[in-house]
């Protein structure tokens, strides 16, 4: 419709009420109710009814258009980015649903002013019934499928508050789960359909979706919408294998189970099937899926149905089957099936709310719905009962009431669809529902109102006031009318037919009419009265069998489905998430392996891009070193000092293999840290058992085996790749190359790019390294200050000890070798800017020097001996190099810009100088305050009780033995642990 | 460094320096005692510091050579991690106050953090993008550990710290060979090394493992494993702090990498984005299901979220990012609503986090149930609540991208997830009776709590504007 014609309709060519506000009324009055409750129940519930009946007038107000057969549009943009408008149409299947929705909704409200207690919150229950009633007026006349969404998932929010309105019975609690994991679940899975739809489509406007149905019955993601929105649907409307929420939700009050579970919301599925129909049916898939579905609910729940006592749970699986039958009608794909579907949904509406009411009289009255504590009501209630059997029968099919002639229309449908290649197949199933639906219906009228007058009901049965049989009796009307003249609602149901199955297609020429002449459907249905009858009268002998026959009860599957999966997801869980690291790491090392491969399979290809230098039997020696000795490592790791021989190995393979591709500079530092840092492992021993323990068995070693040499050959591979691959960007060497002496004045271009071109890092490095070794310490400060204190001062010795700690030939040795290697690190030191060396090195090798003494005398002696703290070196030689870079400002360079030039002294060769050598000093110092601050830090955690402090460099010293007189003399030779006892007891007493 | 350049980096200038001159100021008066004062302070700050981002000029400047951005896009991510960090901290005061957790550097070390996260959003550089994310990983590897007498605190401290060693050993890796295989470490540059012709295999194992490194970040499966561990070990305000800024900062470090550097190859790695967020959505829907603690739960929702972002992210267009900043967002505001809720939930007043202690949690506090319940079915994407908002625009983003099998099975796990969210609403209107939780507690929790959840229902009139701003943001990332 074009615009211009909507907007003269929406100004009023005809008083119509805007749809906006059909929507918004239920919404905008569910405040209402809990306010009005203060001023007294009656005002609550008048609020509410002319609240619904003002929607209902403003719906009328559109009548004539609708039956002109007009489409009312109303549109307001709303997130046009996301497609979702508040777009609205009503067209006449919208119209008979909303119709519907209103109008039951009139009497339930009616009724429910009678039938909640005092005890109620009527307030609540009415802002409820509005808002739920208000998203059923809303998926009904919503024109975008998102707004549609959005209504269809309120109305799982409202019926949950509404289903558990009382909350105190426990099978409400269930009921209400139930049915909110399910519906809650078809809807999220709804969204996905709608998405794709309107993705196929172009736009989520239904009136544009349902010109396209050839488009999208077309498309590759036909299937996939096809199921996401029938899970929503089936869902909604409790088609098989989803039905078993419904007849549970029925602890909800009976109004509410009357509105929302046969009435209305139950519905809403049938009417999306309906809506989309033009879209989705016609397929092979749409058929097989829709009408299986609707056979295979309308069986199981009457079958079900005849074997409940209670009369709300009777009614509820009736509900189920019926919806079995309206969703196999749909399914069929004709237009004859659309027709009969409309016409049942009008008819089941009818005589189904107005069970529901009966049941509730009934409840009510004798206090109780169970049929074996019932029967014989009919003369006690004659009005409820009046209602009831016609109700009854015309549930059952028979004939003069409006559910035969739905059911004729069925059955003859039924007649003409073939599935799964099998003619008849579907005749016979459908009669055996059929048949079924009689029986049921035939029960509920027998067992509860026929039959002997009982002496033992929980209260006096009795009709009630009017307001309780006042709405069902209004509903009796269209329940007889209609079957004794269906020719009245012919045009109306073929108008709603002709929305549902769209413009194009031909509308069916059948009429609806009592008689048809002798047809097999009749002979069906009449068999199928005959056998409901026949079934009723061996009812009670056939609920023994049943309740004695093992069947699967679906509340039953449903909640060992939910343990099964929340069982399944612990597994997972606990499998995944066993809260040991390495199953941890193993899972994410997997995972990158698996990126790797999919970037190597995916990429572009490889060809190397160079040759592989020629392999020497010296470099092939030491790479087998190497791998003998990772290798090895890796069998023997549980021997802890086994370990560390092999590392200082691969160390020095390492920096040999540096010193083999010319990287001087590099092997030089590398072999320092090698020494330095298997010093602090031996330190690190101290405190762990000589061999870690086995803690995995053969099976998992061999997995994590598998994973590390995955991982590690993954990772040779990409360095191979790598190597053998040209870089397309120019290397950076170049330039360093040619501007090291040029800009730094130094031939060591690693060194010119610590000390000068990346200065400003190198400062921020050497800063970085003293504050590490400053956590060291304070750290280690803490942990002696606390109670760990005492567990290391206590420890036992695992091993004998040395009788020698500090050996004599260690002693001279590294007494000999200091100023060998302090002159060594000033040589390395100097010789750093032209030649392999630097500051660095030259401060990890004094730093060895320095600990040998602490390693030849202790630890104790060599501190007294040391003059400067090494907090102040570090500060000392950060302080040296910030001080050089300032300097540059001083000529008006940026900070850390070097200079450098030739000096000449007379003894001398001209030599240069650099203002980076004083950049280096700073780096120097810090290094060696830093490497020293950790290890001493390290070695004091080392210090144990009986521990004695040294006074001696050496434990055996040749000349101080020689300059005793005493001939007891050896009293200060080394005893084995136990030595000098009592000094170690006072030494202790002081640690302590 | 030029006065412009300073200008632009200026509010991460202005926050680095507060943290740094309170914690100097802190150490040197009461310590501890000022921790309630500092957690407001920075709280504050970070408050104005989202204002002056957001209201400050619309021109997308770059500073240091281009090697970090002030655009639209890192403005949008800004605020939204400013103000949820503001939020938490703000929360977070009385919990950790009466518990005698409430350290000084508390709000010191997340404010050090989210000028990690700032850095991180602007970077344009792989060196920026390294020093944003180990400032905020190594500021929250303390804060993961801060209870250092819990056992568990500190074992997913540790965890968590490890872990990230390897990640971040794996992202440099990953940065290493791209800038070799670049020549630059420059965004705009590898763009058109990565654009041009046939790429070479180097960057793309480059964009592999940067990719699996701020995979780990977002905690996105099978990168997500600390999840779970810290979530449960860590303090539960600490808990709230991971589940939001940072998570938003590493959404958006990723869109920032996959687009300005990569965004010449989207085919390369929307695959890779495609499978984590799958992986992520599953994980996280499914592991949930079975977990009895609140924070375990919300770890798993979390991931199952960040699987949710991906998609948006997965499908390489303006609109996706646009859909992914607006999950984001819509995600953080849910989870600060959630956490001011679990912050709450307490007996005789010590803190409970098992989900069965919420049975009938209605009947104490029907408010605060409607509000949680409101909350959960956002987080579920139920409609019309903001939740759904968020999924529908990544899964519209995912099926315009061609992409429509990553749409279904999103929907699936959505439809899965909504089993655990809904369990809790459950478990609050139809519990067995058990052990009462406290009522009442903090009105800043309960404001918290109730703002969230009127976002939630009252956001749907527009999304209160973001998806404008975000529309924006999107634009300066991806063209």
């Amino acid at each position: 419709m074009p615009a211009g014609l909507v907007a003269a309709r929406m100004l009023g060519d005809s008083p119509a009420m805007s749809l906006f506000l059909i929507v918004a009324l239920p919404f905008l009055g569910a405040v209402l109710p809990g306010l009005m409750i203060q001023a007294g129940r009656r005002t609550c519930f008048l609020t509410t009814l002319l609240t619904t009946a003002a929607a209902a007038i403003g719906l009328a107000s559109h009548a004539p258009a609708i039956l002109r057969g007009e489409t009312v549009m109303a549109r307001l943009p709303w997130l046009p980015e996301l497609g979702l408008d508040v777009n609205l149409f009503l067209d006449p299947l919208g119209f008979m649903f909303a119709g519907l929705i209103l109008g039951i909704g009139l009497l339930i409200i009616t009724y429910a002013r009678y039938y909640l207690s005092r005890d109620d919150n009527m307030g609540e229950f009415y802002s409820y019934l509005l808002l739920f009633q208000g998203a059923m007026v809303g998926i009904v006349l919503s024109d975008n499928i998102l707004m549609l969404l959005v209504f269809w998932e309120l109305t799982s929010l409202s019926s949950f508050l509404l289903i558990g309105f009382w909350k105190h019975l426990p099978e409400g609690r269930q009921g209400a789960r139930m049915a909110l994991t399910v519906t809650g679940m078809g809807g999220l899975a709804m969204i996905g359909g709608m998405l794709i739809l309107g993705q196929i489509a172009g736009s989520y406007d239904l009136s544009v979706i349902l010109t396209k149905g050839e488009m999208i019955r077309q498309s590759p993601l036909y299937l996939p919408a096809l199921i996401l929105i029938l899970l929503g649907c089936f869902t909604k409307s409790a088609q098989f294998p989803f039905h078993f929420w419904l007849p549970h939700a029925m602890a909800a009050p009976t109004p509410v189970s009357a509105y929302l579970h046969s009435a209305t919301m139950v519905k809403a599925g049938l009417f999306l099937m309906a809506r989309l129909w033009p879209v989705l049916a016609g397929t092979e898939a749409w058929t097989v899926i829709v009408s299986s579905a609707g056979l295979a609910t309308m069986v199981i729940g009457a079958l079900i149905a005849i074997f409940k006592n209670d009369l709300k749970a009777l009614l509820a699986f009736s509900t189920v089957s019926q919806l079995g039958l309206i969703t196999f009608l749909l399914g069929t794909g004709t237009p004859f099936g659309a027709m009969a579907a409309v016409f049942h949904i009008l008819n089941h509406a009818s005589f189904k709310a107005a069970l529901f009411m009966t049941a509730g009289i009934v409840d009510h009255a004798v206090h109780s719905r169970d049929m074996t504590r019932l029967g014989g009501l009919r003369r006690l209630m004659p009005i409820t009962f009046a209602i009831a059997t016609l109700a009854g029968l015309s549930m059952a099919g028979i004939p003069l009431l409006n559910g035969f002639i739905s059911k004729e229309m069925m059955l003859e449908e039924a007649l003409h669809t073939t599935l799964f290649g099998t003619p008849l197949l579907v005749a016979v199933v459908a009669g055996i529902g059929a048949l079924l639906s009689a029986a049921y219906s035939f029960r509920l009228i027998a067992h509860t109102f026929l039959g002997p007058e009982r002496t033992d009901y929980p209260a006096h049965p009795h009709d009630p006031e009017p307001g309780l049989w006042l709405p069902p009796i209004l509903l009796m009307i269209p329940v007889i009318v209609l079957g004794v003249a269906p020719f009245l609602a012919e045009p109306f149901v073929k108008l709603v037919t002709g929305a549902v199955i769209g413009p194009g297609a031909q509308l069916p020429k059948e009429h609806l009419a009592l008689w048809h002449g002798l047809t097999p459907a009749l002979g069906i249905s009449a068999a199928a009265v005959l056998g409901g009858l026949l079934i009723l009268s061996v009812q009670r002998p056939l609920a023994r069998l049943w309740d004695a026959a093992p069947r699967p009860e679906a509340k039953a599957i449903f909640d060992a489905l939910i343990g099964a999966i929340v069982a399944a997801a612990r597994l997972l869980t606990s499998r995944l998430h066993d809260g040991a690291f390495t199953r941890y790491a193993a899972i994410m090392v997997a995972a990158v392996l698996a990126a790797g491969l999919h970037a190597w399979f995916t990429g572009s290809g490889w060809t190397p891009g160079r040759e592989m230098l020629p392999v020497t039997p010296a470099a092939l020696a030491a790479w087998a070193m190497l791998v003998v000795a990772s290798a090895s490592l890796v069998v023997i790791h549980r021997n802890r000092l086994a370990v560390l021989v092999l590392m200082g190995i691969i160390g020095l393979m390492v920096s040999v293999g540096f010193n083999y591709f010319s990287a001087p500079d590099l092997a030089l530092t590398q072999i320092s840290v090698e020494v330095v840092t298997i010093i602090l492992l031996l330190l690190a021993l101290n405190f762990l058992p000589n061999r870690s323990p086995a803690e995995s068995g053969a099976a998992r070693r061999l997995r994590d085996g598998l994973i590390a040499l995955a991982g590690g050959g993954a990772a040779a591979a990409l360095i191979y790749v790598i190597l053998l691959s040209d870089f397309p960007a120019a290397s950076i060497s170049d330039y360093h190359l040619a501007n090291s002496y040029k800009g730094g004045g130094g031939d060591n271009v690693v060194n010119v790019i610590l000390v000068d071109f990346r200065g400003f890092d190198t400062f921020g490095e050497i800063i970085v390294l003293g504050i590490a070794a400053l956590v060291i310490y304070a750290l280690t400060e803490t942990l002696l200050s606390g109670p760990v204190r005492a567990r290391l001062l206590n420890r036992g010795y695992e091993e004998d000890r040395a009788g020698d700690a500090h050996p004599l030939m260690m002693v001279v040795l590294t007494r000999v070798m200091m100023p060998i290697i302090l002159m060594v690190g000033v040589y390395i030191f100097m010789r750093g800017h032209n030649e392999p060396g630097g500051g660095f090195v030259a401060g990890l090798v004094v730093a060895i020097a320095v600990v040998m003494q602490y390693m030849a005398s202790g630890f104790e002696w060599a501190a007294k001996r040391q003059r400067y703290p090494y907090h102040g070196i570090i500060g000392a030689g950060v302080l040296v190099a910030g001080l050089t870079g300032i300097g540059a400002w001083f000529v008006g360079a940026p900070f850390l810009t070097s200079a450098f030039g030739y000096v000449t002294l007379p003894p001398l060769e001209k030599f240069e100088l650099a203002t980076a050598m004083g950049f280096d000093l700073g780096v120097f110092l810090a290094v060696v305050g830093a490497v020293m601050l950790s290890l001493e830090s390290f070695s004091r955690l080392g210090r144990r009780a009986g521990t004695e402090v040294n006074d001696h460099p050496m434990d055996i010293d040749p000349s101080r033995s020689a300059r005793r007189t005493d001939p007891m003399g050896q009293l200060d030779a080394p005893a084995g642990p136990g030595h000098s006892a009592d000094r170690a007891a006072s030494n202790q007493a002081e640690e302590s | 460094m030029t006065s412009a350049d300073f200008s632009t980096v200026l509010p991460e200038f202005v926050l680095a320096f507060y943290a740094l001159v309170a914690l100097l100021g802190a150490v040197y008066t009461g310590k501890d005692e000022h921790g309630p004062l500092l957690t407001w302070l920075t709280g504050g700050v970070f408050v104005l510091l989202a204002a002056w981002i957001g209201f400050s000029g619309q021109n997308d400047l770059a500073a240091f050579g281009g090697s970090f951005k002030d655009d639209g896009f890192s403005r949008f991510a800004k605020v939204t991690i400013l103000l949820s960090a503001a939020s938490i901290l703000v929360m977070s005061e009385g919990y950790m106050a009466r518990r005698g957790l409430l350290r000084f550097e508390y709000p010191l070390l997340v404010a050090l953090a989210v000028v990690g996260m700032m850095v991180m959003v602007s970077a344009g550089d792989l060196m920026v993008l390294y020093m944003g994310l180990e400032l905020q990983s190594l500021a929250l590897y303390v804060v993961a550990s801060l209870r250092r007498d819990s056992v568990k605190s500190t074992e997913a401290g540790l965890k968590y710290f490890v872990l990230g060693a390897l990640s971040s050993g794996l992202l440099l890796y990953g940065a290493s060979l791209t800038y070799g295989f670049a020549g630059t470490t420059l965004f705009d540059g590898i763009f058109l090394a990565a654009s041009a012709g046939d790429m070479p295999l180097g960057l793309l194992f480059g964009l592999v493992f940067i990719a699996s490194g701020l995979a780990f970040k977002v905690s996105a499966a099978p990168f997500h494993m600390w999840t779970p561990d810290v979530y449960e070990g860590s303090p539960t305000p600490v808990t709230a702090v991971f589940a939001t800024a940072p998570k938003v900062a590493a959404m958006a470090l990723f869109a920032r990498v996959v687009h300005d550097a990569f965004g010449g190859i989207v085919g390369d790695w929307q695959q890779i984005v495609a499978l984590l967020s799958v992986a992520s959505m599953f994980l996280g829907a499914i592991a949930a299901i079975g977990q009895t603690d609140i924070k375990r739960l919300m770890a798993y929702s979390s991931i199952n979220h960040m699987g949710f972002a991906l998609m948006g992210l997965a499908s390489g267009t303006a609109y996706g990012v646009q859909a992914m900043l607006v999950y984001m967002a819509i995600y953080v505001t849910m989870n600060i609503g959630t956490f001011a809720f679990i912050l709450g939930m307490e007996r005789d007043g010590r803190p409970v986090v098992r989900i069965s202690a919420l049975s009938m949690y209605s009947r104490q506090e029907p408010l605060k149930a409607l509000a949680v319940l409101v909350l959960m079915f956002s987080m579920a994407g139920v409609p019309p609540l903001l939740g759904f908002f968020g999924k529908f625009y990544v899964l519209s983003a995912a099926v315009q991208a061609d992409l429509g099998w990553l749409a279904i099975l999103g929907v699936i796990a959505s439809a899965i997830a909504a089993f655990y969210y809904l369990r809790i609403i459950y478990l609050m209107y139809f519990g067995a009776e058990t052990e009462a939780l406290d009522t009442g507690g903090s009105r800043v929790l309960w404001g918290f709590l109730m703002a969230s959840a009127a976002a939630m229902v009252f956001g749907i009139v527009n999304l209160f504007g973001i998806e404008g701003a975000a529309a924006l943001a999107a634009a300066t990332l991806v063209n």
